[in-house]
């Protein structure tokens, strides 16, 4: 087995999204499973009821009323005043919380191309369909951040943010979650992409960012060798975040453990997100984020 | 079973079993390897130590196959035996000819070195009592190795390591081979316990285990019980070409010319041409061509009797040396190939006469091809000194006629009349009217002479000692002896020669001839100087305590040193060859050692031998072992190990 290396880091958001690919996500768009309350005018249903074209209801005139919206044929029927009510839409809120801390350079091909892959994609999907996007990248706290970007003009801003953040910091997840909870901003759909193998556990920091404001998912991104490692001999692992060492010698039983272990934490993740109405996802950085893009976000009504 | 080896064993064990331990306890020097997170093996491996309570011993399978292996190992080491053969322990008596005839190369290497290879099978083949086993008694063994004299390599032992160490210890000889002192000396070591002191009695009878060619001479001598003695018959050619006999002499006409006589045998069938080459100081001299009849065997006795040839050369060589006779046909035994000759320089010898006046006597030596006759008067010898006689030794011969010094130097006398005193010849009367009974004509010193009508009217009794030699003898006592003492030589005659009618006979001459020309022989010690394997060197008229160097085949200048009584002796002639003596301020002394024995020289190994009229067959077939060591064993198993070892390292890593 190598010892984990970063292939050559991307120089341009084509090297994350290649054009053809780009192309075929223009026609999808993120979709909430909750109706959430938007900030803007945008596109999206709210359960506000609001201005656009879309007729929701009638209700009596009271005064006040913006007699702009009196509907006048009842009136002609029924003379009495009765208000044509439409649904609001607004814009949706679409948070990616991406792990930046070294361990995702682990892995080949590493993990965190991976999901600087994963977070351009739903980034540009989420700025085409004028979405308001936050990126976030935190390592112990929040290391980089992009807040409310909106359309296809934020793109190149999004680029320079994956492209210039380097995996590289101790993970503290749940004292990044502290901070990510405490400057939520709107409500809408988050993303959080990590590997979830920290120390301290995941509980508690994806507890805090459990809410009603929130559609949350969970994307779990193990490499191959962490899957099934091809591992031999007397070692002596060394943890490439904290230098933690753990001597083994490698045996088809330490194997066999090993990937029982694998299967059960995952088992567990998606346990504790399955309770709390989260959605859990698990993929390899071998996969290609294309074919997860295209075919299991949207299987999974994360996209459309 | 029996551990010829444990201690060894243990020694190992003690030491590698712990240090296999101690290795293997050791930190392992791991290979460091990055990964994301170590949270997952840690979980892993406390998962791996909680559920396989076995997983320990899992993990040192390892451990267990190498402990496993080294055990082997270390029991191979311990080199167990089983043994085949039961009942309870006994004695043997390993009787190993080492004589000249076992140096054959018929059977490769040698007959002696197959002869040793079989008795070191022997030995392996013995019951040790095992450290394990039940059996109270072992085979207890003793080793004997004989050509002429017998020499016990090591006493009744059940070391089988002591054993092989003492028949490896054995060393080729040139003699030839007797057994009745061996076998003397068997029975006398199997009345003693033994090295171990074992409380077994000597009243068990001890086997004796013969390895020989079965050329032995004194057969007829041994009387063994039935079954007593068991014979290994090594050896398969009887093909040997010899030289039996050589001799070498000056010409009594011209003492520069020299006569060398040999004689060849051959053993073989068919008949053989050879070269013989003659050689003085290695420098070849001649070279004839014979052809030697083959063995034929005589239809009365049905015994075969070699086809002998004879070689004679002459050579002019004035000066001394060493004349060598070889043939130069390979055959399979070569110390009979070769004889030696030591040449004594011609010389001339210098009397002294000592006698009150007596024509006879001085007449006769005149006639003697002398260099010098020195008459003197009783009187004027005993003035003389008689240490610058002893040391400078001027007179070769001092002719004592009826004169009895006071003081005896160290030289060689014939004494006519009454013997001298301090030489242990007593005389107790004197005797009347005595004629001659006995003499040795083949005596040199009664060469071609005849005593048949000596007649003496007044002689003295001589009562000589033991180891005086009778030449002649009158019928009450003897006429002629030769005793050597105080390093002296005296030829005596117990007569006055007027008082017999000697004068008047041709062989008086003769024998004045003769003795002078012996007792001149004396001097150069021509005739010490050729001598039978295993015969002593002996020098005598040497200053008390001189140091000397010998040198020979086999040896390399051994230290020797002479007795108070200034004589050298030195036993060490097992091989043939020339051997030289350094004595200091001396030109070195040579001397030949042939084997020159025709018994010897046939080397036909014989499957039966006839001890006192008890014929005994050689045993059929080789010696085998009769126990199986079972160390392949081991070692083939610690290997199966060392596979198996591999395939559990490669199984637990690659899966």
């Amino acid at each position: 087995m190598s010892a984990a290396k970063t292939t050559t880091s991307p120089k341009r958001l084509t090297d994350l999204l290649d054009p053809q690919f780009m192309a075929r996500l223009d026609s999808l768009d993120v979709l909430s499973r909750k109706i959430l309350q938007g900030k803007l005018q945008g596109e999206r249903r709210s359960k506000r009821r609001g201005q656009s074209v879309e007729f929701a209801d009638h209700r009596p005139y009271v005064a006040g009323d913006d007699v702009r919206f009196v509907d006048w044929n009842i009136y002609g029927r029924l003379e009495q005043l009765f208000l044509k009510l439409f649904l609001e839409e607004q814009d949706l809120t679409v948070h990616i919380v991406a792990d930046a801390s070294t361990s995702m350079s682990f892995g080949e091909p590493s993990k965190g191309l991976f999901i600087k892959k994963l977070t351009a994609a739903l980034g540009y999907v989420s700025l085409v369909n004028n979405n308001r996007v936050t990126i976030s990248f935190f390592t112990d706290g929040i290391k980089a951040q992009l807040a409310n970007m909106r359309g296809r003009i934020c793109l190149q801003q999004m680029a320079e943010c994956l492209l210039t953040t380097e995996f590289d910091g101790l993970s503290k997840f749940d004292s990044a979650c502290k901070q990510l909870a405490a400057g939520r901003i709107g409500s809408g759909v988050m993303i959080v992409l990590s590997d979830f193998l920290f120390k301290q556990g995941y509980d508690s920091g994806l507890r805090r960012l459990i809410g009603r404001q929130y559609d949350l998912y969970v994307i779990q991104v193990l490499s191959t060798q962490e899957l099934s490692p091809d591992l031999s001999g007397d070692l002596k692992l060394i943890d490439i975040e904290d230098a933690d060492a753990a001597e083994i010698t490698m045996s088809a039983a330490l194997a066999k453990y090993y990937k029982r272990n694998v299967t059960a934490y995952c088992n567990e993740l998606k346990e504790f997100c399955a309770h709390r109405g989260l959605v859990y996802v698990l993929v390899s950085s071998a996969d290609s984020v294309e074919s997860l893009v295209l075919n299991y976000l949207r299987k999974i009504r994360l996209l459309r | 079973m029996e551990w010829l080896t444990p201690l060894t064993a243990l020694y190992a064990a003690a030491v590698s079993v712990p240090l296999l331990l101690l290795l293997y306890f050791l930190k392992l020097k791991r290979r460091e390897q990055i990964i994301s997170s170590t949270l997952l093996w840690k979980r892993a491996v406390q998962d791996l130590q909680v559920n396989a309570p076995f997983q320990r011993l899992r993990r040192n399978i390892l451990l267990l196959l190498q402990l496993l292996m080294l055990l082997t190992i270390l029991f191979a080491l311990a080199r167990p035996i089983l043994s085949l053969t039961t009942g309870p322990g006994q004695r043997y008596v390993l009787l190993i000819d080492r004589s000249a005839s076992m140096n054959a190369t018929d059977v490769k290497p040698t007959r002696l070195d197959v002869a040793k290879k079989q008795a070191n099978v022997f030995v392996e083949s013995l019951r040790s009592k095992a450290f394990f086993s039940l059996r109270e008694r072992s085979d207890e063994t003793m080793v004997i190795a004989f050509d002429s004299r017998a020499k016990v390599m090591c006493n009744f032992t059940a070391d089988k390591r002591q054993l092989i160490s003492a028949i490896d210890a054995i060393k080729t000889g040139d003699g030839n081979s007797s057994l009745a002192e061996a076998v003397v000396v068997a029975r006398a070591f199997a009345q003693s316990p033994g090295v171990e002191q074992s409380i077994r009695s000597a009243e068990e009878p001890a086997q004796l285990v013969l390895f020989s060619d079965g050329q032995i001479h004194d057969l007829d001598q041994i009387v063994v019980g039935s079954d007593e003695l068991s014979f290994h018959c090594i050896g398969e050619s009887s093909e040997n070409i010899t030289i039996t006999a050589m001799q070498a002499r000056r010409s009594y006409e011209d003492p520069d010319e020299i006569n060398v006589f040999a004689a060849l045998a051959n053993y073989a069938t068919e008949a053989v041409t050879c070269d013989v080459q003659l050689s003085t100081n290695g420098d070849v001299q001649a070279v004839r061509s014979v052809t030697i009849p083959p063995s034929k065997t005589d239809s009365a006795s049905d015994v075969a009797k070699p086809g002998k040839v004879t070689v004679n050369f002459t050579l002019l060589h004035a000066e001394a040396g060493v004349l060598e006779v070889r043939h130069l046909r390979s055959d399979i035994l070569s110390c009979d190939d070769a004889a030696w000759a030591i040449l004594s320089p011609p010389k001339r010898l210098s009397v002294l006469l000592v006698t009150g006046g007596n024509v006879v006597l001085e007449s006769a030596l005149k006639a003697c091809p002398l260099a010098r006759l020195d008459p003197c008067s009783p009187a004027g010898f005993d003035a003389m000194d008689h240490s610058v006689l002893s040391v400078e030794q001027p007179y070769d011969v001092i002719v004592l006629d009826n004169h009895l010094p006071a003081e005896l130097s160290r030289c060689r006398y014939l004494v006519f009349g009454r013997p001298p005193d301090d030489i242990d010849v007593s005389v107790p009367q004197q005797l009347e009217n005595q004629v001659i009974v006995d003499w040795r004509p083949k005596h040199p010193v009664l060469k071609y002479v005849n005593l048949t009508n000596l007649f003496a009217a007044k002689c003295y009794k001589m009562l000589l000692p033991r180891d005086a030699e009778v030449l002649a003898e009158f019928n009450e006592s003897p006429a002629l002896a030769l005793v050597r003492r105080n390093g002296g030589v005296f030829l005596l005659a117990g007569f006055d020669v007027l008082q017999t009618n000697w004068p008047f006979e041709p062989s008086f001459v003769l024998f004045c001839y003769n003795a002078a020309s012996f007792l001149g022989m004396q001097v150069g010690q021509n005739q010490q100087a050729n001598l039978q394997v295993g015969e002593p060197i002996i020098v005598e008229g040497l200053p008390a305590e001189t140091t000397a160097q010998i040198a020979g085949p086999g040896l390399s200048n051994r230290q020797i040193k002479a007795n108070p009584a200034g004589s050298i002796r030195f036993p060490g002639t097992g091989r043939v060859g020339v051997y030289s003596l350094s004595i200091p301020d001396q030109v070195p002394k040579l001397f030949a050692v042939n084997l020159l024995d025709s018994q010897e020289s046939n080397i036909e190994p014989l499957r039966q031998i006839v001890l006192s009229s008890r014929p005994i067959e050689a045993q059929q077939r080789p010696l085998s072992r009769s126990n199986l060591p079972l160390w392949p064993f081991l070692v083939g198993l610690a290997l199966v190990l060392a596979c198996l070892e591999w395939l559990v390292y490669n199984y637990r890593v690659r899966l």
